[in-house]
């Protein structure tokens, strides 16, 4: 274990990267981007696999050979009735109480529906559920999440899949300030210099599928957001330098006393 | 760590070869093998009346374009082999037959909101540039409609993919059954079967056959003896209309559904395809439905009255790598994976096959599709 270890409801992991399973050309090329990108966690959906009859078995077999810890997602539930009853079915099939909760208020954007995410995540939690919500970057929602019992949030960057980064800077931070909970950067990002502003900002991981499953090398793009994610995260901790109105020369400038300065 | 490679049959032996599984590759495999004089024996789970395979379920496309996208280079370079294989075999098959060849291109769409989707698709394509034929033209709303003219006028870009084309797949399934049955190759209907070196034994039965050579190709259905091979469902829907006129297939490019609509005789097309990572061949689902269905109303309103002739749901067998795989070992070669790429693959991988099978020529497809021999022969349970 290194001495950075990102933690979340009481487990300690070595990497910062969270990566999707779905929408790569093959298992085969998911699991190389999942070894490039160094990735202790994966997450995986089952809604459309018809779960309860364990169709997605030999797909899901392929997933566990990665040798993560496994995050099975609610991805394509509409209603708190559906999240909370594909919650109740990944758990029985994955062995876990951790569950990525999405429940989507928008088909087009695949917009989180703050109101039923809200009502799902008291059920599951009520239910002894580890609940990881993503949630938009409201500040009220993700208190409420928190009142809730959830002790990570996953806020998006920006609508899923569209590879826009950071789309509202202020509210991300505002987050941050706000809460001393893991907070997780998860979906919309499109560019490792996203991930790495993300980390920048003192988010503890980042969360993603299709930048790195739809780059023409899905692994090589994997690497890419490893090191972005390592980069930002250590500049956060070395603490980034403050942003000055003027341009101050690294080196002195030798006879130019400085109450020759002009404001 | 391989050992010296050995042809599995001499040319011309007379040799007995049983194959199990009828969908394209059996059948392919029978009527080449039974040309060359083997004597061939197929074996299907499924009556030749009420087919179950794979090839009976797909779309027909050959499209090594718009498989490359999201496969890799190698299916253009196989893809491309087989659709001028198709021409010829057709050829052979007869003049009715060759009929049900088309190669007019296929349409990209996108509505104008998804019109990245089409730059990606260029992104995604860009490694195919320098490769022959390799032609995709950035068509304008008069281009399209000039192509299709009952093409929704809302699509204002598009791209033409000139070497692609599309098979009148079910007619000519029926044309190499009857081929088959000119050849004199025995076909077991209704006959599942247990594969092993030199025998295949009926599963209902205790009734067993002895061949000098068994080919395994039955593709999902070997799922259940193969560790490594996955199915990952995949569902259609067949109409029929007289309102909307295509020539050639059309693939409707969305953020999250790539979805495609093939002429067929009679006023027929297939829309297709989900792609689902799970074994499930329970009917259609009303989620997969609607996709389908907007997809094709989007492409032309005048699909809205069209009549669901059929709504198919198979499995497409894969491998880890989603390209097809052989094994060899004496009296067993298993020929399995072809996964989405069936009409498109297919010739490539046939001649790969009987190159395996009595080596009278080296296998132009060699490094694409590699042979494991005993040390890593498929796992059966």
């Amino acid at each position: 274990m290194n001495n950075d270890p990102l933690t979340l409801y009481g487990q300690s992991f070595n990497s910062r990267f969270l990566l999707g399973t779905a929408l790569y050309e093959s298992p085969q090329q998911m699991l190389d981007s999942v070894a490039a990108a160094r990735a202790d966690i994966v997450t995986l959906g089952l809604r459309r696999q018809n779960p309860a009859r364990g169709d997605g078995e030999r797909f899901w077999q392929h997933i566990r050979e990665t040798g993560c810890t496994l995050l099975p997602n609610t991805a394509g539930c509409k209603s708190v009735k559906e999240a909370v009853n594909l919650a109740l079915m990944s758990r029985e099939i994955f062995a876990t109480d951790w569950i990525k909760l999405e429940v989507i208020g928008d088909d087009y954007n695949l917009q989180p529906d703050p109101f039923a995410l809200l009502e799902a995540t008291r059920e599951l939690i009520a239910q002894d559920f580890k609940v990881l919500p993503y949630c938009t970057d409201d500040l009220i929602l993700c208190q409420k999440l928190v009142e809730a019992g959830c002790e990570v949030l996953m806020p998006w960057g920006a609508p899923i899949g569209t590879g826009r980064g950071l789309l509202n800077r202020y509210a991300l931070r505002t987050l941050r300030q706000r809460f001393d909970c893991p907070l997780i950067v998860d979906a919309g990002l499109g560019a490792p210099s996203q991930a790495a502003e993300a980390m920048e900002m003192g988010y503890d991981a980042v969360l993603l599928n299709t930048a790195v499953a739809k780059a023409q090398n899905p692994p090589l793009m994997a690497r890419a957001f490893a090191g972005a994610i390592d980069a930002g995260r250590d500049a956060y901790l070395s603490g980034l330098m403050q942003t000055r109105q003027t341009a101050s020369p690294s080196t002195p400038t030798i006879g130019q006393p400085f109450w020759h300065q002009t404001s | 760590m391989n050992p010296t490679f050995s042809p599995l049959l001499p040319a011309d032996s007379g040799a007995h070869i049983g194959i199990a599984g009828a969908g394209l590759l059996g059948q392919l495999l029978a009527w080449q093998l039974s040309m060359k004089g083997f004597q061939v024996s197929l074996f299907d789970a499924a009556s030749a009346s009420s087919p179950n395979s794979a090839a009976h379920t797909a779309a027909g496309m050959l499209a090594p374009i718009s498989e490359a996208a999201v496969a890799g280079p190698e299916v253009y370079t196989m893809g491309l082999y087989g659709l001028k294989r198709w021409q010829t075999w057709l050829g052979q098959l007869g003049p009715q037959a060759s009929q049900c060849f088309h190669r007019q291109g296929s349409l990209l769409v996108a509505h104008p909101q998804d019109e990245c989707e089409l730059q990606q698709f260029l992104a995604d394509t860009r490694c195919l540039n320098n490769e022959p034929d390799c032609a995709i033209n950035s068509l304008n709303q008069a281009q399209l409609q000039q192509l299709e003219p009952d093409l929704s006028q809302q699509f204002r870009s598009g791209l033409l993919l000139e070497p692609e084309g599309h098979l009148d797949n079910r007619e000519i399934l029926e044309y190499l059954r009857q081929v088959l049955q000119s050849n004199k190759v025995a076909y077991h209907e209704q006959t599942p079967v247990e594969v092993a070196p030199y025998t295949l034994k009926a599963i209902n039965t205790a009734q067993q056959w002895r061949f000098d050579l068994v080919i395994d190709c039955r593709g999902a259905g070997a799922r259940h003896s193969n560790r490594g091979l996955r199915g990952v469902r995949g569902e259609t829907l067949h109409l029929q209309t007289t309102e909307v006129h295509f020539i050639r297939p059309v693939r409707l490019m969305h953020p999250r559904y790539q979805l495609y609509v093939v002429p067929k005789p009679d006023h027929r097309f297939v829309i297709g395809a989900t792609q689902i990572e799970s074994e499930d061949t329970s009917p259609i689902s009303v989620q997969s439905s609607l996709e389908l269905s907007s997809a094709v109303y989007t492409l032309a309103p005048a699909f809205a009255e069209a009549r669901i002739l059929e709504a198919g749901v198979n499995l497409r067998p894969a491998f880890s790598d989603n390209l097809p795989q052989c094994f060899s070992r004496p009296g067993l070669l298993t020929a399995n994976g072809l996964f989405r790429h069936g009409y498109l693959l297919a010739p490539a991988f046939v001649d790969h096959l009987l190159a395996q099978i009595s080596q009278s020529a080296p296998s132009p497809f060699a490094s694409y599709l590699p042979t494991h021999h005993h040390y890593d022969e498929p796992v059966y349970e």
